[in-house]
């Protein structure tokens, strides 16, 4: 049984079909990347699934559970979490509470989610700016308090955002290399990225998205080959190897 | 009766709407909501009626300079102090223009005391019988005015240059900001219409109606609603719901009880923004 | 976030001065009312509390959750009149009543809060006001509980049982102490624990703290139903105080920007703010009203208004962020 599954899903924004008959399924402990041009549906099917817009058509199941149309944090507490394509941490508060944001959705008292969130904290990489603002940080530095956030809920699937979008050579290796731990952590991934380079070498599999439907689904490498997907990248513009 | 009530809300109605199409441009394109709006109005009045008994200029003649004032005033403000709180906290911009309000309408209330003032003999007086009902003149010429000014702003917005590049800065900053468009300046000219159609909406006002500090809170309180139901930042919507609201007014303070007018005026604010917060219409 | 502000302060400073500090200024409190007899320096410490008392509660919802409201005086206003009408139709004692008017508020609360959470920001702050005009309107023409000419509050024996003194204010003065004491220490126990955490979050982003778990709409009806609990008990307070109420004196937006401007002033999200907002600006509008006479020809308002707009425009934290400021500076 596969951890996540998408069925027929469809989202319309008036007369735009954002997401047309989208039809997924993770299983547990993959890296799945979700890649298309701007404006595909990627981050509309992100947030279909995370239950911040319902879907019109199709359904959503998690873990063997229809979720569909379940609110952000009951999504949440089934054991999705996700980050934001333009990060958004809570600025005017520390990086330290931001984390026990998300610890306290699975530990109710205030130590013991302070404890898991200094744990996170050390595991990505934050753990000397617990005392800062967020809101002060860099987008490398933000970006990963933000994953932490997420992380802190305990997830069984992890959807990334634009994770790496942005980043300089440096911070991008350290990024791919933090997505890699946790997958050995067990948690599953499934992540959104606009540029192909970033997105083939850490993924198992490759789902790519153009107006509001899959063209093509792969290993990478035969993605990285299809005819479809570099006429889709080279019609907006940008060339595949970008 | 019936009749009678149904033309004078018709008329404060159009007044409704040039006071809610000054905040629903700002709304639309600052984003921000201008609680001040009504304090704005009251200037407007003030400025009209110290016109007349110092300088005996008739509020007709008033009109184009309260307005110039006003738009003014809005450009000041915007420069003063919302530039300064566009990327605060909602919570700071919430503040800020409320403060401004608190402000104004107790300054007046310092300056000029908190009597009752009417502007007794303008040139325009005195009311119309057609069929049997009779039109005050004043309450005519402010509700033509009104609708003038409503056309014109429209205009501007959708015809001009400028008022398109207004337009554009209201849908997407950034994309406004990439086509060479100043959103610096589109924010303060939003501001300075916003307080230009407040200012000709408290002279035309000012021709038939009670002058006091306090005077725009409840053009302020309606506009709101009347910017709600119209649909957050168009001018048409604002437009049609400022007549819709003028209607209700006048028909519940009937049907129900003069007291309640306003209650049921704010229960439409509640319904529409809880049920359907785009409004009737879209935007622009 | 003031939590280890808070320890590391502990914990470098001296503590001995601190603490004697702090027990000098607790024991000049509570001897206030012996060492200043006379009414009027009372009267100014009653009201600082319990302006205190409001504003914490407004701080709840508005400061740590973000949601504005101009409609507090609403939660205040019902707890005046239920222990008032309660008192002289039926005879209910004062403090039962305090506490049916603060479970009637809670009630309004819930009846406004769940529909208008689903607003944000300016649309939020709009929708308190519009609610809170319309009680007010309600109130004044029903003329079952006095419409506008208001109520008096029946006289009773002066004792604490009956909420009631007429020849000392002493008692109020500690009782209002009392209701502001509790206000901070249940402000103190959110700020600690998971609401208080998940409040400030709701009002960082709300979208990014639903998708980490918070139930949003839970949290902020809960920030309300204490919001509008507090009020409420201030609301009867008042009542017993001044013995006569009336829409115009416990409905009023003017009440609801008062409530809502002190926390602003203070510090907005923060546990002394408000108390500190109260303690600024309730002598000064006291003192202003009694040199300026009678209504204060509206400059007192206007000296408010021009401070929300400063404090909107260059200090969004209020005097909160200048003291934390200036703490950093030193250390």
């Amino acid at each position: 049984m596969p951890l996540l599954e998408v069925n027929n899903l469809t989202k319309r924004f008036g007369g735009l079909v954002a997401n047309d008959r989208i039809n997924i399924e993770i299983e547990e402990g993959e890296i799945v990347g979700l890649i298309g041009p701007n404006g595909a549906g990627k981050t509309t099917l992100f947030n279909c699934i995370a239950g911040f817009y319902t879907p019109d058509e199709g359904s959503v199941c998690f873990a063997g559970e229809e979720i569909t149309g379940f609110p952000p944090e009951r999504v949440c507490k089934r054991g999705i979490a996700r980050t934001f394509q333009l990060v958004r941490v809570f600025k005017g508060m520390t990086v330290l509470d931001n984390v026990m944001v998300g610890a306290f959705s699975r530990i109710p008292d205030a130590d013991g989610a302070r404890e898991k969130a200094l744990e996170v904290l050390e595991f990505v990489g934050e753990l000397e700016n617990k005392d800062l603002l967020a809101g002060g940080l860099t987008v490398a530095h933000k970006k990963r308090v933000e994953m932490a956030r997420a992380l802190a809920t305990d997830p069984r699937l992890l959807m990334l955002d634009e994770a790496i979008a942005g980043l300089n050579p440096k911070e991008t290796e350290e990024a791919v290399e933090l997505i890699g731990e946790i997958r050995r952590k067990g948690i599953t991934i499934f992540l959104v990225e606009h540029v192909m380079s970033v997105i083939m070498p850490i993924s198992d599999r490759i789902i790519v998205l153009d107006y509001g439907k899959i063209i093509a689904e792969g290993l990478p490498q035969e993605i990285a080959t299809n005819e479809k997907v570099i006429k889709a990248y080279l019609g907006e513009r940008y060339r595949a190897a970008s | 009766m019936l009749s009678q009530l149904l033309i004078s809300g018709f008329l404060m109605g159009l007044i409704f709407s040039l006071v809610a199409v000054g905040l629903t441009l700002i709304w639309g394109v600052v984003e921000i909501v201008n609680f001040a709006h009504g304090a704005f109005l009251m200037l407007g009045m003030y400025a009209t009626y110290w016109l007349y008994r110092l300088l005996s200029i008739d509020p007709l003649f008033a009109l184009p300079i309260c307005t110039i004032l006003l738009f003014f005033v809005g450009i000041v403000t915007y420069r003063l102090m919302i530039r300064r709180v566009l990327t605060a906290p909602m919570v700071a911009q919430i503040f800020s223009t409320f403060g401004l309000m608190v402000f104004l309408e107790n300054m007046a209330h310092f300056l000029w005391s908190s009597d009752y003032r009417l502007i007794k003999e303008p040139l325009v007086h005195g009311r119309l019988e057609v069929f049997g009902l009779f039109i005050s003149k004043p309450q005519l010429v402010a509700a033509a005015g009104a609708m003038v000014a409503t056309g014109l702003v429209y205009w501007f917005v959708t015809r001009t240059q400028t008022g398109r590049a207004l337009q554009a800065t209201a849908e997407d900053k950034e994309a406004a900001a990439l086509m060479g468009i100043n959103s610096d300046r589109m924010f303060a000219l939003a501001w300075g219409i916003g307080g230009a159609c407040a200012g000709a909406a408290g002279v035309l006002l000012a021709n038939f109606y009670f002058i006091f500090p306090k005077v725009g809170d409840i053009f302020n309180l309606t506009a709101f609603v009347v910017v709600a139901l119209g649909g957050f930042g168009s001018i048409p919507g604002a437009f049609i719901a400022g007549i819709i609201i003028g209607l209700v007014q006048v028909l519940g303070g009937h049907l129900v009880a003069p007291a309640f007018k306003s209650v049921i005026v704010f229960i439409i604010y509640l319904v529409v923004v809880i049920a359907r917060p785009q409004g009737l219409f879209g935007k622009f | 976030m003031t939590d280890t502000l808070r320890q590391r302060l502990i914990r470098q400073r001296l503590p001995w001065p601190a603490i004697v500090a702090g027990g000098l200024v607790g024991l000049f409190i509570l001897a206030f009312p012996f060492l200043f007899t006379r009414p009027f320096p009372q009267h100014l410490m009653i009201l600082i509390f319990l302006y205190g008392v409001l504003g914490q509660a407004w701080n709840l919802l508005g400061g740590y959750a973000g949601q504005v409201s101009f409609g507090h005086a609403i939660f205040f206003g019902i707890g005046a009149y239920t222990s008032t009408i309660l008192l002289s139709r039926w005879n209910v004692n004062p403090w039962l009543g305090m506490l049916a008017g603060a479970a009637v508020a809670v009630l309004v609360s819930i009846i406004i809060g769940y529909p208008c959470f689903r607003l944000r920001g300016h649309y939020f702050a709009i929708a308190t006001i519009a609610a809170g005009e319309i009680i007010r309107l309600i109130f004044v023409n029903w003329d079952w509980i006095g419409g506008a000419r208001g109520l008096f509050v029946p006289m009773l024996d002066e004792s604490l049982l009956n909420f009631q003194f007429h020849t000392t204010k002493a008692p109020y003065y500690y009782i209002a102490l009392t209701l502001l004491v509790a206000s901070i220490l249940v402000t103190r126990w959110v700020e600690r624990s998971r609401p208080g955490y998940y409040l400030m979050a709701i009002r960082e982003d709300t979208d990014a703290a639903r998708s980490v778990g918070v139930d949003a709409t839970r949290y902020k009806l809960f920030a309300m139903i204490i919001s509008a609990f507090f009020a409420a008990l201030g609301g009867t307070l008042y009542a017993q105080y001044l013995l006569y109420i009336d829409p115009d004196s416990v409905l009023p937006l003017a009440l609801s920007v008062r409530i809502c401007l002190i926390p602003v002033l203070g510090g907005t999200g923060t546990l002394w703010g408000p108390l500190i907002g109260a303690a600024i600006l309730i002598p000064m509008a006291e003192f202003t009203r009694v040199y300026l006479g009678g209504g204060g020809g509206g400059i007192h308002l206007a000296v408010y208004g021009a401070l929300i707009m400063l404090i909107a425009v260059f200090e969004p934290g209020g005097i909160m962020s200048l003291v934390k400021r200036f703490r950093k500076r030193r250390t």
